[in-house]
């Protein structure tokens, strides 16, 4: 029996036939937890440890016991959280960061909107055009008559602006701008990253639709263990929880929906469709995270499978009309 | 200001008109999530939110809780250690096991651990109980409060390994975990069975309640291992 300090054989009788003690050193007690929680040996619970660790000599009482073990369950605690950490965790974080910036970027562009337009309502631009026209060009009369956008100043019925006005308004465009272009870097780092956490998710849903089901999902390994059913209608959230609720339809499908293979069939196969797609990203998470061999003709399976959906339906129509 | 034990480490203290529970502070001067502190001859209290916190709201219910000095207890779901931090602070001189298997939170947990020397962290998943066999002992407590849609199962199971006899099982339902669409006292109910009808392991339940206002469809279950 492998205890946190030291390998027991106990008798049937309940007599300690051997006791082979580990070290008292809180580091080395700590290793041992670390490997027996990996190897996942186990034995019957609820034995009276404490007490078999004072009958072997261990520790002598209460608080020594105590204090061996809680220094060491911390230690082994850190050691786990150590190699808790796996390769899609950046890839979830970019996406999480992805999602932060568009919900900020959003109200600092609207309040940019509703401030520079008191000064110029006439311009017409948003997001990241506006702010990248205001960071560039400034005020009103900032502008050369040559700028495209000049004849709109003239009679315009914004109100004046002053020079710190000017300032400030030019900056905060500025920040704007620099978080769009954060987003782009981001969507880029995933792009380049992607394959190297999941080859086939990658090459079968693309980088950022892949990343963003793992992100959903929590981890690679739990989008792998999800039935392809749930796969299909994640990111369908609100109408998943409406069909659930009130028998409303079914979704049919979730951000997957986003995927080429979808969005360009014809809108009586898509339920189909995702459902093909849905199966085979399962697969392909399930291979990332379990052996992440890579296995392009995924793709090609997939592609034929919507192509004789596509097919079919193609035939019972024009049988239909015959 | 009159302070006065209610059962187990917790303390009810009433001042002017407000009646609030509180638990000994552990570790004096130390505060675990900014919640406030009152002293009382030379002792300080911290006050417990049972907003925050199922156990709290169980507490202020009038649940018995069943802790004493030295009690040892297995806490299952300790999240960043809201609620750990009472239950250490109700067991000066016993032991909490507490297992919880999100690491991010665990990190969060670890902090607490290093101030609060009675806090035994595992970093386990609470539906495989032998996973901590070599480090868990019989215990006198178990509190679980996990959110999973197997935690009657959950409870069971860690209790007909962990629990001794006269034991006291403290276990908080979330309906929503299980169906969230369904009624929660429907749940409730087969939770409730789920604990009773147990193989080999006799639970007998001592008091339920539900715990709205402070948390909506959650069930508070005291249970005591008579077999
Ligand atoms: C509702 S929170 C607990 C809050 C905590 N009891 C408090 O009051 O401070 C549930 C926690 O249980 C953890 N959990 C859920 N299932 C678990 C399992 N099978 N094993 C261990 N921990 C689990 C979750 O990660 C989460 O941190």
């Amino acid at each position: 029996m492998d205890t946190w300090f030291g390998e027991v054989e106990i008798s049937d009788e309940g007599e300690i036939e051997k006791c082979n003690l580990s070290s008292r050193d809180p580091k080395e007690l700590a290793e041992r937890i670390h490997q027996i929680q990996k190897k996942g040996t186990a034995f019957r619970a609820g034995i009276e440890l404490r007490e078999i660790a004072f009958q072997c000599g261990f520790v002598d009482n209460d608080s020594e016991y105590l204090s061996l073990l809680q220094e060491a369950c911390v230690e082994a605690a850190r050691q786990s959280i150590k190699e808790s950490y796996t390769p899609d965790l950046p890839i979830i974080h970019a996406v999480g960061v992805i999602d932060d910036i568009d919900e900020a970027v959003n109200l600092l562009a609207e309040r940019l909107s509703v401030w520079y337009g008191d000064h110029f309502p006439e311009l017409g631009l948003k997001t990241s055009d506006l702010a990248s026209f205001v960071e560039s060009k400034g005020l009103r009369n900032d502008m050369s008559p040559d700028d495209s956008f000049y004849v709109l100043t003239e009679n315009s019925m914004g109100c004046p602006m002053g020079e710190k006005e000017g300032l400030i308004l030019k900056a905060f465009a500025g920040d704007i701008l620099a978080l769009y272009e954060r987003r782009s870097s981001l969507e880029q780092y995933i792009r380049d990253n992607m394959e190297d956490v999941a080859a086939n998710l990658c090459h079968l849903a693309g980088p950022l639709l892949g990343a963003r089901l793992i992100s959903m999902a929590g981890s690679l390994k739990k989008l792998a263990s999800l039935p392809s059913s749930t796969i299909q209608v994640m990111g369908a959230n609100n109408a998943l929880f409406k069909h659930l609720r009130s028998k409303a339809p079914s979704p049919k499908h979730g951000i997957i929906f986003n995927h080429p293979l979808v969005k360009g069939s014809s809108p009586r196969n898509r339920g189909k469709i995702a459902r093909a797609l849905a199966a085979k990203i399962s697969l392909a998470a399930r291979i990332d995270a379990f052996s992440g061999e890579f296995r392009p003709f995924l793709k090609d399976e997939l592609e034929k499978k919507v192509a004789s959906i596509e097919s079919r339906q193609e035939k019972k129509r024009k049988g239909v009309g015959k | 200001m009159k302070v006065q034990e209610l059962s187990g480490g917790v303390y009810e203290i009433k001042g002017g008109r407000k009646k609030q529970i509180a638990t000994r502070n552990l570790v004096p001067g130390n505060i675990v999530y900014g919640e406030r502190t009152i002293e009382d001859e030379s002792v300080e209290y911290r006050v417990w939110n049972p907003r925050r916190s199922k156990l709290g709201a169980m507490a202020i219910r009038k649940f018995q809780m069943p802790f004493s000095k030295d009690s040892r207890v297995l806490y299952l779901g300790a999240a960043s250690g809201t609620t750990v931090s009472h239950v250490s602070d109700m067991v000066p001189e016993g032991v909490v096991y507490a297992v919880e298997f999100a690491p991010t939170t665990m990190r969060q947990l670890l902090r607490l651990c290093d101030v609060r020397k009675n806090i035994v962290p595992l970093l386990a998943d609470a539906s495989r109980p032998v996973s901590y066999a070599h480090v868990v002992e019989p215990v006198d407590v178990i509190f679980q409060d996990v959110a999973q849609p197997n935690q009657a199962e959950i409870a069971v199971d860690n209790a007909r390994q962990y629990l001794k006899k006269g034991g006291n099982l403290l276990l908080s339902i979330k309906a929503r975990s299980v169906d969230s669409t369904a009624v929660p006292e429907k749940i409730f109910k087969e939770q409730l069975k789920i604990l009773s009808a147990a193989q080999g392991i006799k639970l007998k339940i001592l008091k339920k309640q539900n715990l709205s206002p402070f948390h909506i469809d959650h069930m508070g279950i005291v249970a005591q291992r008579i077999g």
